[in-house]
């Protein structure tokens, strides 16, 4: 394969696009080995942390007190208000994952970031994970996703936005002192949430999910027992100094539990062993080489390649950059056709790139990608965005493209030379037929919707 | 001025249980005028069959549900063992009035507890996730020869079928001109997946359904509970048009109700209320017309039930077991159907969830033969492969 095409492959399938691929350089698979690292540091103005987000919640319950037997707060119902109160937060989150990806020359590590936020779902679609969504993605994911797949793990399932998006942060041991404690006090106040032992939400999607996936091998009687485990890891109303999230001992269950034949000892130091061998799980290994090989190689990917990443995973102990090289290295990954089609989230930051078009850009963007069928931090569920072109390849939501495309062209589209755009950008894989209807396309803005519409451009 | 309820949904939506309920549409299949009109309400996140219809006086049920078996007002007696959750007033008068059957006990040939597992058997008819790539309802509109239409971004899986499914959903972009879409077609030469979803986007726009966009993109501007309802009257709406489509699919989520369950500003009672709501909304839209409401079947499922007994957080845990509706005019209601397994521990499935007796499968084959004419041998075959020695469900009028 021809150099100028490997840049191409490296720019669009491992990355984000590139208006120039000469950015790539003449070794296109080192310029993706040496972006391998923790994930850029996000910035941007007003982003809040987990804990921060805690204190946001509470100050909203006590201002929600404070109102007493108002039917509206500041005149909107409660339900409205409650999301205005984090709107400044979520609107800081969006505007840094969309800039920090437009910007970064190491889109590589990005893409990295996306899959493995996608892969660890937390959602405001549930109400108490509201505003923490961003934190969650700048602590327990961007920092660890070029070390060991047990500490990515091992991040996500302690923060505070995963705890309470699966329910963690009020499951109780049924034995442990806080229910005891509780059962005493039952009566008082009848309106008080009553705990009397576990929520096993965490637990099984931990393991459906996260690790093992759902044919893993693992029973009912796992779930539990890992619920167990689980429970004292929690996120309560107001943060520790400056801890979302912390093992509280009142509320864990006593005794030895066994999950997938292992005996774990009580208290905190259980959880990280167990997810420890979660992680060194074998149908763990197959799990994630399949969905990273299909987020990056195809929906249906080679199940040569998906052998190797397993073994590799295997063989390393879930050494995720050691992962990440064989992928990079395997040659069913730097095959000529694009099979994958991007998610919204994807075209528009490729095409923000493409156009150099910079943070204000994506900022004018998120309710387009939201009309493509996207609401970034809002998955509609903890099995995250779906990785399959057949979801997102609903006629009206190409429609959506080809519309959003139209606009776009009207708006850049007298600026720029798109043939000479699409040469740079799309290089060697720029088709003979798509450079033919560029070339003959009415006008400028007709010429770049279609150089965003082109299949070179909607797969990757 | 309600505060206590109002703390306990503020408190709820705090500690976690309160998930933004959402909602969306979708419609299949071009009807003949005199065709009998059939709406499924997917109920996504796996809705407590014990909670929507419970047994008040049943010993084991207050064992096991401790504060979930006690609702905030009397639950609606249906047959003096089953009863209606108290929020599903307007279902109850459709039992009373003969025209709704209650199911219990039923659910899909899986005996796990995954989300996503249960609702692609659901939407599939499938017995083992992922086998089927298609969905019951779209295969048994296409061997009919029904052609699609469908109003959202997405196709739900339930409705994608050998032939095709469209598409819709409202728009606040600019048009692209015919001659811009004409040169993309071309781009799509080598690209067959595209270009079939262009070709469809592009065939729906030119069938003269542009003034429906208004409709959609006012229910848009609306909260996901006035969503619901807005969507419910819009089905009904395109259900009576001549020519209009022959199914409904209205999905509701929300229902995976792991803690504080019986709040009554809680996820459970809201969607129950929803769920209710939307039901009236569509009866009231489709009996505008004489034959509207009395030729339509709505079925109301869920991938899976919730464990018996109640979890630690007042809450429910995935079980497989739970309850299912059909209702309409064209039904033969007020009646319970269950084969009922009992609810004390040595009765249950692996000693946690309701014993499922009925097939789900044997209520869709009863509704899709009975109501849409399809034939047995292809609801054995193509619609609900290796289900020859299911029989359907008896649940239509005579």
């Amino acid at each position: 394969m021809s150099s100028a095409l490997q840049s191409a492959i490296a720019a669009h399938r491992f990355g984000l696009g590139e208006a120039d691929l000469a950015v790539v350089g003449n070794d296109p698979q080192g310029w993706l080995l040496a972006q391998i690292g923790a994930a850029d540091e996000q910035q941007g103005n007003g982003l809040v942390d987990a804990a921060e987000g805690l204190r946001r919640h509470d100050a909203f319950l006590r201002r929600f007190r404070s109102t007493d037997g108002a039917a509206t707060m500041d005149g909107r119902p409660a339900e409205q208000s409650f999301a205005d109160h984090f709107r400044d937060a979520v609107q800081a989150d969006l505007a840094a994952r969309l800039g920090t990806a437009v910007a970064t020359q190491r889109p590589f590590a990005e893409r990295l970031a996306l899959f493995w936020s996608n892969h660890f779902t937390v959602s405001m679609a549930k109400a108490a994970a509201r505003g923490l969504v961003g934190a969650f993605e700048r602590e327990a994911i961007r920092p660890h996703i070029a070390g060991h797949f047990e500490q990515l793990l091992a991040a996500s399932t302690r923060h505070a936005a995963m705890l309470r998006y699966l329910d963690n942060a009020s499951s109780a041991g049924p034995h442990s002192r806080v229910v005891a404690r509780l059962a005493r006090r039952q009566g008082d106040d009848d309106r008080a949430p009553r705990i009397t032992g576990l929520n096993e939400n965490l637990a099984r999607e931990i393991l459906e999910l996260h690790t093992l996936g759902v044919h893993g091998g693992y029973s009912q009687v796992d779930v539990t027992a890992f619920a167990a485990v689980l429970t004292g890891w929690r996120a309560p109303r107001l943060p520790r100094g400056n801890e979302a999230s912390f093992f509280d001992a009142a509320w864990h269950e006593p005794g030895s539990k066994m999950v997938l034949g292992k005996s774990y000892p009580q208290g905190p130091e259980a959880l990280g062993s167990l997810l420890k061998d979660l992680a060194h799980h074998p149908s763990t290994a197959r799990f994630i080489a399949t969905k990273l090989a299909r987020h990056f190689v195809a929906d249906e990917p080679p199940a040569a390649l998906v052998n190797r990443l397993a073994r590799t995973f295997a063989e390393t102990a879930g050494h995720l950059p050691t992962v990440y090289g064989e992928l990079v290295r395997a040659p069913e990954a730097w095959s000529l056709q694009p099979a994958k089609l991007k998610t919204p989230e994807e075209y528009v930051i490729s095409t923000a790139r493409l156009l150099r078009g910079g943070e204000a850009f994506v900022a004018r963007s998120h309710g387009s990608i939201v009309q493509m069928g996207q609401r970034i931090q809002a998955a509609p569920s903890p099995a995250g965005w779906p990785d399959r072109a057949d979801e997102w390849l609903g006629p009206e939501a190409v429609w959506k493209r080809l519309e959003w495309a139209t606009r776009v062209g009207e708006r850049w589209g007298r600026q720029i030379d798109i043939r000479a755009l699409a040469r740079d950008a799309l290089g060697a894989w720029l088709s003979e037929s798509t450079a033919r209807q560029i070339e003959r396309a009415a006008d400028g803005p007709q010429a770049l919707a279609l150089l965003l519409m082109a299949p070179e451009f909607q797969r990757r | 001025m309600n505060t206590p309820a109002r703390r306990d949904f503020i408190r709820a939506m705090l500690v976690g249980s309160v998930a933004a309920p959402w909602c969306a549409l979708s419609l299949a299949g071009r009807a003949d005028d005199d065709d009998a009109r059939l709406v499924v309400v997917l109920l996504r996140g796996g809705m407590d069959g014990l909670s929507a219809v419970p047994l008040p006086n049943d010993a084991q049920f207050s064992a096991a549900r401790g504060p979930l078996a006690a609702f905030a007002s009397t639950p609606l007696p249906l047959d003096g063992t089953f009863a209606l959750h108290p929020a599903l007033v307007e279902m109850h008068a459709l039992y009373q009035r003969q025209e709704l059957v209650a199911l219990h006990a039923i659910g899909l040939p899986y005996r796990e507890r995954s989300h996503f597992d249960a609702q692609q058997l659901l939407e599939s008819g499938g017995q083992r996730p992922y086998e089927l790539s298609t969905g019951w309802l779209g295969r048994a509109l296409a061997a009919k020869g029904r052609k699609g239409l469908a109003l959202q971004t997405a196709v739900p899986l339930v409705l994608r079928g050998p032939g095709d499914v469209d598409t819709w959903a409202p728009s606040t972009l600019p048009d692209p001109s015919t001659d811009l879409v004409a040169r993309v077609e071309r781009l799509y030469a080598g690209d067959p997946a595209l270009a079939l979803a262009l070709a469809r986007a592009r065939a729906l726009r030119e069938g003269g359904t542009m003034p429906e966009r208004d409709a959609l993109s006012g229910a848009a501007a609306g909260g996901a509970r006035t969503l619901a309802i807005t969507l419910a009257r819009r089905a009904g709406e395109f259900l009576l048009r001549p020519g209009g489509p022959q199914a409904a699919v209205l999905e509701l989520g929300g229902w995976d109700t792991h803690a504080n369950q019986a709040s009554p500003q809680g996820a459970l009672n809201n969607n129950l209320k929803l769920l209710d709501t939307s039901i009236m909304a569509l009866r009231e839209t489709l009996s505008a017309q004489p034959s509207g409401w009395a030729r339509t079947v709505v079925v109301v499922i869920t991938e899976f039930g919730r464990e018996v007994a109640i979890n630690g957080t007042q809450g429910t845990d995935h079980g497989t077991g739970g309850a299912a509706f059909v209702l309409g005019g064209a039904v033969r209601g007020g009646r319970v159907i269950a084969d009922w397994p009992g609810l004390a521990p040595k009765d249950r499935f692996e000693g946690r969830d309701l014993r499922t007796t009925t097939d789900l499968r044997a209520l869709l084959k009863g509704v899709l033969h009975d109501h849409l004419n399809v034939a047995r041998a292809t609801l054995d075959q193509a619609v609900f492969p290796g289900s020859a020695a299911l029989a359907p469900l008896e649940l239509l009028r005579g």
